[in-house]
């Protein structure tokens, strides 16, 4: 599995690829920017974009989404059909994406968003603005801030400990840092 | 700064053993049988994303050495020499790093969550966007260090020194500070529900 991190110049906004060493297909959760280090490195590396996840529907996760959609043939998932002003594909917890030998998971981690969801890959979680290093996301009532939590402790946390977990902000983490650490769960 | 990382671990060759191989052998750290053979090759193998946790290199002299995005979780790096070395988006989650010396060392995005740093040393250490969750370092000494957007929620810092540390936006959040020193730390940091008894400023 090939993996990167850009950290974009909006909001502090990561986008994360994640890509077949075989079929050389990629994925992008999140694109908050289609900053120039993106398609570079897709080109450096002889990969091909063809899917991009899209946790939930903010400008500084698809703002990046239409000029690297008019680049590449890449299919957009997310928790809603439009996404970014633009056409998707809506999925929803249980439902998979495969990009090349690699199968994702899609759990749903509402709360921050109504239609939030993250990514389960092989070793590792994409949750958005769920779940960061040492917090969550906001939230606009306290019935969404307890759905949040709820949806993490059912669907991020039951995740073996050595999970990475890759938020839409900030430093990376393991699901065992926050499950024992994160101050919004202990 | 974008670095990136190839993840190809193996598992370790040992039957019904669910470890993953060390970089450079095909066992992990609780199988390897020469692990003085193993550690005396280490400084010639590219480490760039390896996987060498659980590893005990305590008191090495690792010091300017590209560890990026490796997977140090759980090593034992107690007294270890790490100046000037490259941990970008290393994970050193649950490590002993207890009297590791990080001066001017690169640790923007790397995981330290979990670990023991007490008594560490990350004098002018770039430790922007780094994840200090949970992070006990008692006493250890952080003048001058960069800590632009890192995350020591629910770390134990008590003692902990800050001496001219830039603390732009880092989340203390629940953080226990007890007679640390933020003498001439500069940055607006989040320290919601953080203890600052005695804390100097």
């Amino acid at each position: 599995m090939i993996f990167r991190r850009f950290l974009l110049d909006v909001n502090e906004s990561n986008t994360f690829l994640v890509a077949c060493e075989q079929t050389r297909e990629a994925l992008l959760v999140d694109l908050g920017s289609w900053t120039p280090d993106i398609p570079a490195f897709l080109h450096g590396n002889a990969l091909r974009l063809t899917t991009v996840f899209i946790t939930h529907d903010h400008y500084d996760h698809t703002d990046g989404l239409r000029a690297a959609i008019e680049d590449n043939d890449a299919r957009v998932y997310s928790g809603k059909g439009c996404v970014g002003g633009l056409p998707g594909t809506r999925v929803g917890h249980g439902d998979t994406i495969t990009v090349g030998s690699l199968t994702g998971s899609v759990v749903a981690t509402p709360g921050h968003t109504p239609e939030g969801v993250s990514l389960v890959l092989p070793g590792m979680v994409f949750t958005g603005d769920a779940l960061f290093a040492g917090s969550v996301g906001g939230t606009s009532s306290g019935g969404n801030a307890i759905r949040q939590l709820e949806g993490i402790r059912e669907h991020v946390f039951n995740l073996p400990d050595h999970y990475e977990v890759h938020p839409g902000h900030g430093p990376s983490s393991t699901v065992a840092i926050e499950r024992r650490f994160n101050p919004f769960f202990n | 700064m974008n670095t990136g990382t190839h993840y190809a671990p193996v598992r370790c060759r040992v039957a019904d053993c669910d470890a993953f191989a060390l970089t450079g052998a095909d066992t992990c750290w609780t199988h390897l049988q020469d692990r003085d053979a193993w550690r005396m090759k280490l400084a010639d193998l590219d480490l760039n994303a390896a996987w060498l946790a659980g590893v005990d290199l305590s008191g090495r002299d690792l010091s300017g050495w590209d560890l990026r995005s490796a997977r140090l979780s759980g090593a034992c790096l107690r007294g270890a020499n790490l100046n000037g070395a490259d941990l970008r988006d290393t994970f050193l989650d649950g490590a002993d790093l207890a009297g590791a010396t990080f001066e001017e060392a690169n640790l923007e995005f790397a995981i330290l969550g979990g670990a023991d740093a007490s008594g560490a040393s990350f004098r002018g250490a770039n430790l922007q966007r780094a994840n200090l969750v949970g992070t006990r370092a008692h006493g250890a000494d952080f003048s001058g260090a960069n800590l632009y957007y890192a995350r020591p929620g629910n770390a134990d810092l008590e003692g902990a020194i800050f001496h001219n540390a830039t603390i732009q936006r880092t989340i203390f959040r629940h953080a226990n500070l007890k007679d640390a020193d933020l003498s001439g730390v500069e940055g607006s940091a989040n320290f919601e529900n953080a203890n600052l008894e005695g804390v100097a400023r």
